[in-house]
């Protein structure tokens, strides 16, 4: 009896320890992100833990305009963080105090070469600094100049190709009665709102910085001050709504209130939803107005922590996630291009039958493609974020009168030299 | 032997390590902070003194952000006060449903600010707004009026959204004042008193006139500190328009990556806010807490 209890417990022990090694060996893996479309990204979750055995990913979301301040605390206060959702803007800024890793220390350089080649040139602008690939594109996409097709053919009005035909345009539409033909998505504290102005100064052919990241854009000539003077201009005519978010700019444009804006492209699949929004099928995207047509691209992405990169089990287990996220054959990419209207940073998806057939509901395939074919990846450095903080309240300050373009852009100017130098001594 | 009396400290320990790791360790290291040069982008934290504070006084935004924050609380604090008193004596009284209405009155207080954000957002978006669609309906208005988005009347428009959002707490406040006073009194001052603006200063005032000046001193810390709904309806702007003293702890930090400038605001903001509490306090009768 004695040895039957002594057996029985030991049986219980070592199943005990057995069941223990079981979950010592099961990674856990802690992906932050913002709260874009969550039930999607924690299906594609389940999918990769069901392909990955003994990995676990447990996910962290924060709304956008928090994600950035949430995810520098967590990594400030050294809570455990190993893949995440990266923006152009911020990449260069987390590269350079040592938050992330660059994909070379989790992942073999033969696979890394091999899905570079498969990355839109804007795209890749994006997601490397200092001569490294720190993620794979998450999303990639343009800036649109949107507008409602059936309001310019009842008004009689050609597609604007210059903005000052858009001006033309909308004192037209104002004459006729509509109070503010543009909506303008106006909030100094999104990244949006820098991104769209550059995304038009683009349009005009305009260059921010020279090669030596010297700010051009303080000249009267240069096409960005030329373009927030055109701004101020519509602003000060009466031709332009202010709006907070791209999300009311939705509801708002499908009141036929209004005629063009200047969104992420992927808005414009949410401005066609049948389902949704009662004008769906009357918006349609055409090349960002001025004489070069170009527009901005850029990619978020997912990227390695450090934090994960020192750890090589942990560092495994990222790569092979964010493989299975943004790497071949693009199944999750292909699912938010297809499903969510998101664009992406992979080619070959472009040649993809279902992509094809998806995003043709809402939008002109060719136009797109142009588009993306000439846009053309921002100027981001290490301090370029914190410029951006600093310079979006100017651009909305002169937008709506308050400062003149001329003071806003050379306090813009003198400032970025000033970060230049301070970040070059530092 | 060990008594409380002989080791008092000894005995408060358990309760005040707590309070000092949860208080005083953050603000300890705040202040630290504040003294120090700690950017997101440059390696080191060296000493600088003042420096942060200095700068942060200089800058381009604290005229105006002071300037907006204070406004913002004279508008606000004492709006709720008022406000709020009104609505409690009114649910104070016996009618049908009151007490559907005084739950219903609570439910601005539970709903995050964001949450709270968004519901005004579209009340006072210009194309599908309703307070536009109501003003147009009614005549009153042509043309949609930009509430947010000009720098005329984005700072009214937040400060509406911050009122709704703090009456209930001085309602809830107000009307357990409001309870403890003996129905005998109220109900001898109505057969006396046939003014009910009198009755109130004479008979219900003195009685919540302590509870007032609290929610009238938490209202003004409030509104000086209030930081989400404002950003999420307009993000400080147009231009510098909301723009408020809390909100640069934020973009400090967390735009500019410069968290010694952020916590010197931070301090900042605690100053302007005890003195903001002793110039209230001073202002008000000093009998105020006395026993009646």
């Amino acid at each position: 009896m004695q040895l039957r209890k002594l057996v029985a417990a030991m049986a219980l022990a070592s199943g005990t320890l057995l069941a223990q090694a079981v979950v010592a060996q099961e990674t856990t893996l802690e992906f932050v992100v913002w709260n874009y479309s969550l039930e999607t990204i924690q299906d594609n979750v389940r999918e990769f833990e069901a392909a990955n055995p003994g990995i676990k990913v447990n996910v962290t979301d924060y709304t956008w305009p928090d994600y950035q301040d949430s995810l520098v605390l967590r990594i400030r206060g050294n809570t455990q963080t190993d893949v995440v959702y990266g923006g152009q803007d911020w990449l260069p800024a987390w590269g350079a105090a040592g938050f992330i890793a660059p994909l070379e220390a989790v992942a073999p350089a033969e696979e890394i070469e091999a899905l570079k080649s498969d990355i839109a040139g804007f795209a890749l602008t994006d997601v490397t600094y200092d001569g490294k690939i720190y993620g794979l594109p998450y999303y990639a996409d343009t800036i649109s100049f949107i507008y409602n097709k059936k309001i310019l053919e009842d008004a009689g009005i050609a597609v604007p190709t210059t903005w000052e035909e858009v001006t033309a345009a909308a004192e037209k539409l104002k004459a006729g009665g509509m109070d503010k033909p543009i909506i303008y998505e106006y909030n100094q504290e999104l990244p949006n709102f820098y991104d769209a102005f550059v995304a038009q100064a683009y349009g005009r052919g305009a260059e921010l910085f020279d090669a030596e990241l010297n700010p051009q854009f303080a000249d009267p000539e240069n096409g960005a001050f030329k373009q927030l003077q055109w701004l101020a201009d519509a602003y000060s005519k009466g031709l332009v709504q202010s709006d907070n978010h791209e999300s009311t700019i939705i509801t708002a444009m499908n009141t036929g209130a209004h005629a063009f804006t200047i969104v992420y492209t992927y808005v414009l699949a949410a401005l066609n939803n049948t389902a949704e929004q009662p004008l769906a099928g009357q918006f349609a995207l055409a090349p960002m107005p001025g004489e070069a047509h170009s527009t901005l691209g850029f990619a978020k992405s997912y990227v390695v922590t450090a934090q994960a990169a020192a750890d090589p089990k942990r560092a495994e287990a990222a790569w092979k996630f964010v493989n299975f996220m943004a790497g071949r054959p693009y199944t999750v990419a292909k699912r938010w291009a297809v499903e969510k209207g998101l664009g992406f940073g992979q080619l070959p998806l472009f040649e993809d039958a279902d992509v094809k057939a998806a995003w043709g509901k809402w939008a002109d395939m060719a136009t797109l493609a142009d588009q993306a074919k000439s846009a053309k990846a921002g100027t981001y450095t290490e301090y370029s974020s914190v410029w951006s903080a600093y310079f979006r309240p100017l651009l909305a300050k002169a937008m709506v009168g308050e400062a003149s373009v001329d003071q806003v852009m050379k306090d813009g100017a003198e400032r970025w030299t000033m970060l230049k130098e301070q970040f070059a001594s530092r | 032997m060990w008594t409380l009396r002989r080791f008092p400290a000894l005995w408060l320990l358990p309760a005040l390590l707590p309070v000092a790791l949860m208080t005083i360790y953050p603000i300890a290291q705040a202040f630290w902070t504040s003294l120090h040069s700690v950017m997101l982008l440059f390696p080191g934290e060296p000493f600088v003194g003042l420096e942060n504070y200095l700068r942060v006084l200089g800058s381009n935004y604290f005229q105006d952000a002071l300037r907006n924050s204070l406004l913002f609380t004279l508008l606000a604090a004492p709006t709720v006060v008022v406000l709020g008193t009104l609505i409690a004596l009114f649910l104070h009284g016996r009618f049908l449903g009151s007490q559907v209405v005084r739950s219903l009155v609570l439910l601005p207080w539970v709903l995050p600010g964001a949450i709270s954000a968004v519901l005004w957002v579209w009340v006072f978006h210009p194309s599908f707004g309703v307070l536009n669609g109501l003003l147009q309906d009614l005549g009153l208005i042509e043309a949609s009026i930009p509430w947010l988005t000009s720098p005329r009347t984005a700072l009214p428009a937040v400060v509406v959204a911050h009122v709704w959002t703090q009456i209930p707490f001085a309602v809830v406040l107000l009307m357990a004042g409001l309870s403890t006073i003996n129905p005998e009194t109220l109900e001898a001052a109505a057969i006396d008193c046939r003014d009910p603006f009198k009755r109130f200063r004479y008979v219900v005032f003195p009685e919540i006139k302590s509870m007032i000046v609290v929610l009238l001193v938490y209202n003004a810390l409030t509104a000086f500190t209030s930081y989400d709904l404002v950003y999420a309806m307009t993000g400080g702007g147009p231009g510098t328009a909301t723009t408020l003293l809390s909100f640069q702890i934020w973009r400090e930090s967390f735009s500019m990556y410069d968290f010694g400038a952020g916590s010197a605001v931070a301090f900042i903001v605690v100053a302007v806010s005890a003195v903001l509490i002793v110039a209230i306090t001073r202002a008000l009768p000093s009998d105020l807490f006395a026993e009646s």
